[in-house]
């Protein structure tokens, strides 16, 4: 287990490495002038001419690039082009905001995800599975934005149960809506997965075994399906943290919620090359570090894994 | 996973489309999918309303009233703020949805499909640079990505098309790498090397043919993804641009009139989820018919 661990540890700076470096190559060596573009339409040539120098832009982009990972490694991760503010700082703040929404929308996707996976999966080809699987195809065939705006109007114009948008602490109504809403698409996909995986244990030895001695259907349910069936749900959990992490800058820009994702958004808006390339850095890292944490938890919860991995 | 390409491969063009047929909600999605295409092709003699056609005021019983117009016999979407027919804009709005839909799929699949062949054919340092930077790829936060590569090269529709392929080539050649290294150590392709073919050869003809069905059900089943990027894209400005029509488009504009007429959101909207979903019920008529393991 701890060489299956050690072996993915030691790609991980190399994954980061290139995953910096394929950002600077975006923001930097793709045509057109960053200068210019951080510039403005509008600027003088002079101004532009001043950004490029003070930017380094002037430099080959090989040693931009390398001057860029040295300074960032010793902590130095530049100033906002748009505030004059430390990028480091800001990003201290925002950060731990876009963890908070993710994590309450994990779990409120799980709790979703799985109690209606079972409810279906017990009830199967009732229209309890079926609307409840309909609905789940629904769910993923929506665009994020959409459905963001459509519980806006719902919650927050017509009922106004919740606030609109804005955020306050993590027990607070504001972060609800935002959260459920990105929890709606992954509960969607975790009702699917885990529906089928009650489904594949029914046929089970052991079930049928529990079920021969009598047991009632519920002890069935919890004590030997829904334990089988965790493994794929895991493996899935990994997957779908990934994605909140990939969709929540679409939820934090519509709901005005301070985190990373509105951060790169605003970044982008205002062409803050420094913000925006530290921000896309730190989200791609943070879901290559869940990638790598579920991973862990798979081989951990499977020893047929390990044992591949060891071969 | 596929074990070979026995049977696979005799699936013929006439008979997919025939045992399609007979799944119900892919014989629904596909009428509604060539719907789709014929209005996307003739928008301009379908629509009801010319789609800029402004109307600043409207009698209603005595009293005038302003834009938003609500959906009525006359406009079934309602209107925008400046009286623009909502429906004969989303009817134009598809074409774009579609285009988008078909050409960068067939982007991703092109790149996705070639890098998937070519790590899976050669294993070793190229095999591992490929899928470590899929990794990477994968990684990325995809949305804002696109939207930097078309802030970066000027939102348009080709810039667009560019940057959805750049960010969704990843997961084919994920898919391509897993069947081709399946394939690469069967028995007929190891025979064919022993006949002297060349690796060319062996890509063209024994190797693609046999990972055809997989290819094919990632390419209807990405579609839908590609035109909710596009959709969201332009919803946040780094899209289409108008005049051009895209439903994203429509429906951030709507968003500052969701009180007052929340049709203006609505309908654009459900009627990309319609798009998303037959495109979706088609791919899974496919996996059915095409690559019933893998379910």
């Amino acid at each position: 287990m701890l060489k299956f661990i050690g072996s993915r540890l030691l790609v991980l700076p190399l994954l980061l490495l290139l995953l910096s470096a394929l950002i600077f190559a975006l923001l930097y060596v793709l045509p057109g002038d960053p200068a210019r573009i951080m510039a403005g339409e509008y600027a003088s040539a002079e101004t532009v001419d001043r950004i490029r120098v003070q930017m380094g832009f002037d430099r080959h982009p090989v040693i931009q690039y390398l001057t860029y990972v040295r300074d960032v490694l010793q902590g130095e991760w530049g100033r906002s082009y748009q505030s004059n503010r430390l990028v480091l700082e800001d990003i201290k703040q925002v950060f731990p905001k876009t963890i908070k929404i993710t994590l309450v929308a994990e779990i409120m996707s799980i709790i979703l995800g799985v109690s209606f996976g079972v409810l279906a999966a017990v009830r199967r080809n009732s229209w309890i599975d079926r609307s409840l699987m309909t609905v789940s195809v629904l769910s993923l065939s929506m665009p994020l934005f959409w459905l963001a705006l459509l519980l806006q109007l719902l919650f927050a114009m017509r009922l106004g149960w919740l606030p609109p948008s804005g955020s306050g602490d993590l027990f607070s109504r504001y972060i609800i809506l935002p959260a459920l809403t990105l929890a709606i698409p992954s509960s969607g996909y975790l009702a699917r997965i885990t529906r089928a995986a009650m489904l594949d244990t029914q046929q089970a030895d052991y079930v049928l075994t529990a079920r021969s001695k009598g047991l009632r259907e519920f002890s069935v349910i919890t004590k030997h399906m829904l334990p089988n069936a965790w493994l794929p749900i895991i493996s899935v959990i990994g997957v779908d943290l990934a994605r909140l992490l990939a969709g929540v800058a679409i939820i934090e820009v519509i709901y005005a919620w301070p985190g990373l994702g509105k951060y790169a958004f605003d970044a982008l808006a205002h062409r803050d090359f420094p913000a925006l390339q530290a921000s896309l850095n730190v989200l791609a890292a943070a879901v290559l570090f869940v990638n790598l944490g579920s991973d862990v938890l798979y081989g951990l919860a499977d020893p047929r894994v390990r044992a591949e991995e060891n071969a | 996973m596929m074990l070979g390409g026995v049977g696979n491969g005799d699936v013929g063009r006439i008979s997919v489309i025939v045992s399609l047929w007979r799944s119900k909600s892919a014989a629904i999605s596909m009428v509604f999918i060539v719907v789709l295409a014929v209005i996307g092709l003739l928008a301009p003699v379908i629509a009801p309303k010319d789609p800029t056609e402004i109307e600043i005021f409207r009698e209603v019983n005595g009293e005038t009233i302003n834009p938003p117009f609500p959906p009525s016999g006359q406009n079934w979407f309602g209107t925008d703020q400046l009286g623009r027919d909502i429906f004969s804009r989303v009817l134009y709005a598809i074409r774009t949805s579609l285009v988008i839909g078909l050409l960068v799929r067939g982007g991703v699949m092109i790149v996705g499909v070639c890098l998937g062949l070519i790590a899976g054919y050669l294993p070793g340092v190229v095999a591992k640079a490929t899928m470590r930077l899929t990794d990477v790829m994968l990684a990325f936060p995809a949305l804002i990505i696109a939207m930097a590569v078309t802030a970066i090269l000027g939102p348009s529709l080709s810039t667009v098309i560019i940057a959805l392929v750049l960010v969704g080539w990843p997961d084919v050649t994920r898919l391509v790498y897993g069947q081709t290294l399946g394939i690469r150590a069967s028995d007929y392709v190891v025979a064919a090397r022993a006949l002297g073919a060349n690796n060319f050869r062996i890509i063209a003809r024994h190797i693609l043919p046999n990972i055809a069905s997989p290819i094919i059900v990632a390419f209807s089943m990405g579609i839908p993804g590609a035109i909710m990027y596009e959709a969201g894209l332009s919803f946040f400005g780094f899209g289409i641009q108008p005049p051009m029509p895209s439903l994203g488009l429509i429906i951030s504009d709507g968003r500052g009139y969701m009180t007052v007429a929340p049709w203006y959101t609505i309908f654009p909207g459900l009627t990309l989820v319609a798009i998303v979903l037959a495109f979706n019920f088609l791919g899974e008529g496919l996996i059915d018919v095409l690559d019933p393991r893998s379910k």
